[in-house]
Order: structure tokens, then sequence, then C-alpha cells
């Protein structure tokens, strides 16, 4: 078949690189690096980050981007042809994508909503709404915060735990459909349509990080928050935790073993530069990692100041109405002077304010590091929410999640869809377009799952366990394949093929070395860590106490992490065995066919 | 010579005071300066006592009074103002209001508010007596009631919230939370996914004018790629790389 000739192509190398750069900037780069940076050190973090960016990230990324743009097909066909064994790589490389394409539209769900939501003129997760009789706000939020409220009782919905289901959440649902018909539009035409969104879906975000920067920078406070980031703090380094999550973060921003890599290099060029392209694209994801957690970290102090002159100033009341004090005596800046002073002159009296004096702490507000959903929709919900003209930056803030997660969303679907389309039996019977639009209606609909009321924990699940592990197995096998059952020698001659010029020693070295090393480490200590944490738990929300308990999964659920993980694994021995039976019938079948050609 | 009948109002003690009319003019001048010390006296006392009754009656935790607390500072920040007792006048005028409007009458006035127990926190207790009868105080539930009544106007008087001018034991009635027929967000869902059909939309129209473009200016190539295509699907081996097309036509040619 005249596939190639026909096959897509980018317009330009310059798609391509924004292509991978919108799928590799995505809201990881926001919600894991700054959280990670924080827990291990600050500034000093960034070393282990670098080092693992060089020894593991570069390499496979240039592999990946080698592979696809060499085989010009999706993961299921580039993998077969690489060795007819391990074609199941590419099949578990689609079923991990699959799964990820599910969970995570439903990011960009939520978005919509908070992003609908802030074209109001108080945002509604500024204030708790006030209960039916008009007396105070609602208990629920009461206990827990206005943002807090927001996410999981309006937004959400949430149940108290994963047995719980519910009905779909009308809002969400309507979200989801919403997003995955721009998702739709966005691959309609194959790589001719997505080569213009990502034009935009590349660059837009970057414009508004620098808006961000500039007003988080000029806050309130901002600085306390980037002080505390960028203070290393060295003896962080001395554990291996560290440098785990420093591979785990390189590993999962840059977006390797989806196949997403392989499908946007399969439409490049032949002769494409990917060596220069592929260096870029990593710089880019980490130069933005940092730039990323910069504005987070300005956001956070300010927040934190926000929250510890709030405290300041309750505590400052506390004391003028239990003293009786006149309003100027205490001031923001010596109310612990005056404290000390009551305490001293009228202890009796200062002992009847018992629990009700907080004590405020600057340094304990900042400490409180958040990754995940939780940063993105909570804790910058909140901090927006006291900023001026918080509409504004809200609608902003918000386009750029959606951006960075549509981005993210065209490589996870493209990954999905270039291996089917690949296959022939498929594209014989449809065309692009229908197959593109079957994809997305399935995954919408399966979908609906996670706009449940459990659908979170459903969605926490999937989150944890449906890529993580999986995905290290992937790319180990992968590297594996490509330097020692594809032979170093091989791939080195099919990159000059490509290129015009040899393997550079470094990348010999690490792809052929450092980089199986390291993947085979870091696989270890995911199997001890999970042997070793005992029953898999997730953060339930207690409508009551106001805040997440943390409760262990049922059994149900738990057999079903295991599928999960099972079902893409398996992949690939079940698809070397079937490889291995298929070639010895048709082993015994060619020795007859043999036969017949000779006689006629 | 002085009246010797005593005024028919009097206090019970003036009247024993009456002179029989025989007696010794020495007597009867005594009697009368007496009585004028008396009555001053009392009047004295009354003028006295009055506000030391009511002090008896205004009492921090009494049973009928409220506390009140004022934040000027937090409230004005620079353009606060000084609480003095015009202030203090102010809020008992206002007070006495917030009665009146309450009991629709214009018994009330100024006097039947007293106010006790100032401190410089700036927070005082008040409580709200019968202006029929001095010595009774208004039960606490209808000041509550009167207070909450006209909140927002003894709010407004003092340029204060509810949060800035506490009544310690009436909470504010919070606002009524508007409720629109259409919630705001839906309108602007409303708005994207429109735009989103109108995409679609334009994208099948271009996609069918394009088809028809096609199909006229293609008509005679259709025949050698269907052949093409099918030759591809029949061979069923599994074909790696590019398909050699020259291979194909030999096929056409030599087969018999």
């Amino acid at each position: 078949m005249g596939k190639d000739a026909a096959r897509a192509e980018w317009d330009n190398p310059m798609q391509f690189v924004l292509a991978c750069v919108s799928y590799a900037v995505g809201l990881g780069n926001v919600w894991r690096f700054p959280y990670l940076c924080q827990m291990h050190g600050g500034g000093g973090f960034l070393i282990p980050y670098m080092l693992m960016l060089v020894l593991l990230g570069v390499p496979l990324f240039y592999m990946e981007l080698a592979i696809g743009q060499k085989m010009r097909l999706g993961s299921i066909g580039a993998w077969r042809a690489i060795s007819p064994y391990l074609g199941g790589v590419g099949m578990a490389s689609v079923v991990t994508s699959m799964y990820l394409c599910l969970y995570y539209n439903v990011i960009n769900a939520w978005s919509f909503w908070y992003l609908f939501h802030s074209f109001q003129s108080v945002l509604p997760w500024a204030e708790c709404p006030v209960n039916s009789n008009l007396t105070g706000p609602v208990e629920e939020c009461e206990r827990a915060t206005p943002t807090q409220y927001f996410f999981y009782r309006e937004t959400l919905d949430i149940s108290g735990s994963i047995e719980e289901n519910g009905g779909i959440h009308m809002g969400q649902a309507l979200c989801l459909l919403l997003a995955w018909i721009i998702v739709y539009l966005f691959i309609v035409k194959g790589v001719k349509s997505t080569g213009k969104v990502v034009y935009f879906t590349a660059t837009f975000p970057y414009l508004v990080l620098i808006i961000y920067l500039i007003r988080g920078v000029t806050l309130h406070g901002a600085i306390n928050g980037v002080k505390y980031m960028f203070t290393p703090k060295m003896e962080q380094l001395a554990k291996p935790t560290t440098w785990i999550n420093a591979a785990t973060q390189i590993f999962f921003s840059l977006g390797l073993g989806f196949g997403s890599l392989i499908a946007f290099a399969s439409y490049n060029q032949y002769n494409n530069n990917f060596e220069k392209q592929a260096i870029v694209v990593s710089m880019v994801n980490s130069s933005t990692s940092i730039f990323a957690s910069i504005v987070t970290f300005s956001i956070y102090g300010f927040k934190a100041t926000f929250n510890y002159e709030s405290c300041l100033e309750r505590v400052r009341l506390l004391l003028l109405n239990t003293f009786d004090l006149a309003e100027d005596t205490i001031s923001l800046e010596n109310v612990n002077h005056w404290i000390a002073e009551l305490n001293r002159t009228h202890p009796e009296q200062f002992a009847s304010l018992g629990g009700r004096l907080e004590t405020c702490d600057l340094e304990a507000e900042l400490d409180t590091a958040v990754e995940g959903t939780g940063l993105a929709f909570i804790v910058y919900s909140e901090a927006i929410k006291n900023m001026p003209v918080s509409q504004l930056w809200s609608v902003l803030y918000f386009i750029m999640l959606l951006l960075l997660g549509m981005g993210s969303m065209l490589g996870n679907v493209i990954a999905v869809i270039t291996p089917l389309s690949d296959l022939k039996f498929i594209s014989h019977y449809m065309s692009t377009k229908t197959l593109n639009g079957l994809v997305c209606l399935f995954c919408l609909l399966l979908g609906l799952g996670f706009t449940t009321r459990s659908g979170n924990y459903w969605f926490t699940m999937f989150n944890d366990y449906g890529a993580t592990f999986s995905l290290l197995f992937i790319v180990l096998i992968e590297v594996i394949t490509v330097c020692y059952i594809y032979g170093i020698k091989r791939f080195e001659k099919d990159v000059e093929d490509m290129l015009g010029h040899r393997l550079n020693w470094y990348w010999k070295i690490m792809l052929a070395g450092v980089s199986p090393i390291l993947l085979i480490a870091l696989f270890i200590f995911y199997i001890v860590n999970y042997i070793q944490g005992g029953t898999p738990t997730y953060q339930a929300w207690n409508k009551e106490l106001g805040k997440s308990v943390v409760t262990e999964y049922p059994p149900y659920a738990q057999a079903f992490i295991g599928l999960l993980l099972a079902s893409s694994v398996c992949c690939i021995p079940l698809t070397a065995l079937y490889t291995y039976c298929k070639k010895r019938n048709l082993a015994s079948g060619k020795r007859e066919r043999t036969v017949s050609t000779v006689s006629a | 010579m002085p009246s010797l009948t005593v005024p028919p109002g009097a206090p019970p003690i003036l009247q024993s005071l009456t002179v029989p009319p025989g007696a010794p003019p020495i007597l009867q001048s005594l009697a009368v300066t007496l009585e004028r010390m008396l009555v001053r006296i009392l009047v004295l006392l009354y003028l006295a006592g009055a506000p030391a009754l009511a002090q008896t009656l205004c009492q921090p935790n009494a049973s009928n009074g409220y506390r009140v607390r004022i934040s000027i500072k937090t409230a004005l920040g620079n353009q606060a103002y000084e609480w003095n007792e015009n202030e203090m006048f102010l809020f008992r005028a206002t007070m006495a209001f917030a009665m009146r409007r309450y009991y629709k009458t214009e018994t009330y006035n100024v006097d039947n508010i007293i106010v006790c127990n100032q401190t410089r926190r700036v927070s005082f207790w008040f409580v709200v007596i019968s202006p029929e009868n001095p010595t009774m105080l208004i039960p606490k539930a209808d000041v509550e009631k009167a207070v909450s009544m006209s909140r927002h106007r003894i709010n407004n008087a003092f340029l204060l919230t509810d949060r800035t001018l506490e009544f310690l034991g009436i909470y504010p009635t919070l606002a009524e939370p508007v409720n629109p027929d259409t919630p705001p967000w839906l309108i602007v869902f409303g708005v994207v996914i429109g735009a989103v059909f109108a995409g679609i939309i334009a994208l099948l129209v271009s996609s069918l004018l394009q088809k028809r473009r096609k199909e006229k200016g293609m008509m005679e190539d259709g025949q050698d790629e269907e052949d093409r295509q099918m030759k591809g699907v029949e061979n069923g081996i599994n074909l790696d790389g590019i398909y050699n097309r020259g291979f194909t036509d030999d096929d056409r040619f030599t087969k018999l």
C-alpha cells in the first residue's frame, strides 16, 4: 500500500517541536514540580533534577523520537517492526495512553467549570454560601474553607468514600462533553489540524505565566515564598527519595513511554534533525518547570502571608475584646509583645482565653505543601480570590490550565489514534475522521464515570496507578529492546541514515549503559515501595469533619488496581507468546507453500 | 402670708405638715421653711435618685441589657472619628428611634436609653426603660427585634457595619442569596459550546465542499487507485517498509 507517500506530515519542523513542547509542558510542570521542589530542599532539588535530565530524560526522549521518525508508524507498528516479538510494547503503550485519555480530560472539565464560574461579581469560592434559615454559613463550609467547599461539594459533589456511588453531576458531564468535542476538533484532520492548534496551545501558556510572574512577584508577601523555595536545604540530597523523585518527575514530565512521541515523530520528514529538537524540547520543559515554580511560590508566599496576617488580626481582636483595651493600642506588629505583656499583668484573665488564642506562624503556613489537583484548584483559587480584580486573574489562570491540559491531551489521543489508524483492518473500514470520532466518543462515555459522586476517588486511583508502574516497565523494555535486541549498532546505522552523522559517544553510553541501570533501580524501588506500603489508601472527604481522611481501598478496588497494572504490562509477554505461536504455525505452513511454488 | 395649703400632688410627708389655722405665727413660718426645704430636698433627691435608680437598672450582665462593641478604627482607618459624649448621644438617639419604629409610637426618647460601663475599647452596656414606667425595663427579646429591624439604619448612622458595630447576642440576619434564573456559568458554557458547534458545522461544510471538488477532478485516476489498494490487501503478508508498486504492475501483466 502506498501508505508512506500518503502519510500525513507536519507542515514544518516548527509544528513538530511545538507539538512536543505542548505535550511535554503540561499540568505536572505547574503542580508537581513546585511541590517536589519544596519537599526536597528548595534550590537544592535542582541538582538531582538536572542530573536526571541529562542521564535519563534526554537520551530516552531522543530514542523515542528516533524510533518514530525511522519507522514512520505509531507505537504498535513501530515496535513490531523493530522486533516482531515485542510488538506488545506498543500495545502496552496504547493501553496506558487509553487509561490516561479516560481520566485526564476530567481535569480539563474541571478547568472549564472553574473558568465558567469566574464570570461572576463575587467568585463563588470566595465566600461560604448561607444556609437555609439565613443564620450563618453552611456547616460543612464553616468547618472547611470556602475554596475546599466549592471544590468538594459544588464542583464534585463528592461522596464519603469510594463505595458510595451517586448520580452523575450534570455540570461536570456537560463540561466533559465540551472538553471532548474540543479535543475532537483539534485532531479531526490529523496532523493538519493539530499542527495549527499547537501554535496556540504551546505559546499562550507562556504568555499567561509571564503575566502571572509579574503579578505574582508584586504581590504582598510573595518574596517570602520565593525565598523559602530557593533556600537550599542540602541535607535533603542525602536522602534517596530525593533522587528517585527527581528521576520519576523527569520521566513523567517528558511523557516517555506513552507512544505520543513516537506518534508525533512518525509524521516527520525522514531527514528531520530530531537530535537538536530533542535537546531543545527537554530543556524547554525543564525551564518551564522552574519558571512555573517561581510563579507558584510567589503565590504561595502571598497566600501564606495573607493567612498569617489574618491570624494576627484575629488574635489582636481577641485580645482587644477580652481586655477591653482601646483599638489602637495593639497593632499587627506588636501583637506578640502584647501577648507576653498581658500574660504577665493579667494571668487569670489570660488563662481564661484558653484554646481560643491561636499561634500564628508564617513558616508553618509556607510549609503546607500541596500537589496535584489540590494545589491547582484549591490553593491557587484561594490565593486568587484575595487578589484585586480576582475575576480577571481567575479567568487567565484557568485558561492557562486548560491550554496546558489540552496540549497534553492532544498527545495522549494521538498516541491512541495513530497506531490504531495504522492497523490495516481499521483503516480499511473507516476514514480517519470516523476513527477519531469513535475514539473520542468511547472515551467520553467511559469518562462519564469520573463525573459521578465517587468519581474523584476513581480518578485518583487511575492517576496514581494507571500509568506510573506500567510506564517504567514499558520504557525499560523499550531501552533494552533497542540497545540489545535490535542492537545499538543497527540503531546507530538508522540514525546515521536519517541525520547524516553517527551517534555521539554521549548517546551511546547513556542509552546502552546509564539509562537502563537507572530505570532498573527505579523499577525495583517502586516494587519495594509498593510492597512495603501495605494496603493502598486514598484520601476520602469527610463532610462532618470538613477535611480529608485516609481510608483504605475496599477489596474490589484493590483488585481493580491490580487489573489496571496487569492489563498494560501483560500485553508484552502475551503478544510475544502470540507472535511466537503464529510464527511457528506460519513456518509449518510455509513449508507446504514452498513446495507448491517450486512445482508451479 | 405664705399659703398654708399643701398642693394636691405633694408627697404624704408634706401633707402631714399641715399646720392647724389657729397656730401661732412662729410655728406657721417654721412650717413654711421646713416645707420649702423638704420640697427642695425631695426634688434634689429625685433628680439625683433618678439616675441612681437608673444606674441600678443598667448593669453589666443585666438580664435585659445588651453589650455593644464598636470598632471605629478597624472600620474607617484614617477617617476614624473620635468616640465622645456626642457620639454616645447619637447612639442613644438612634436606639430611641429604633424603639419608636418597632413599637410604632412616638413616646420613646433619649432618656429612655441608659448606658453604663463604658470602656476604652469602646464597649458599653445599655438597657431600655419604658417611657410610661421608668422602673420597668423593656424585655430583651423586644429590644433584639427592634435592633434587628433597624440594624441597617443604626449601622449607617455611624458609618459602620454589622461586624464593626456589634450587639453581642444579636446575630445579624444575612442577606438573601441572589438566585438568578439561569446560573451565570451556564450562560458562558452556552456561548462556548455554541462557538464549538459552529466550528464543527464549518468543518463539515468545508470537508463536503472539498470532497465534491476532488470527485470532479479525479474521475480518471479513480480506477487505478482502487486496483492498487485491492492488490495490497490481497497479498496478505505483513508488509514492512515501502511497498514496491513496480512489483504490483508486473503481477497484473503476467497474470493469465
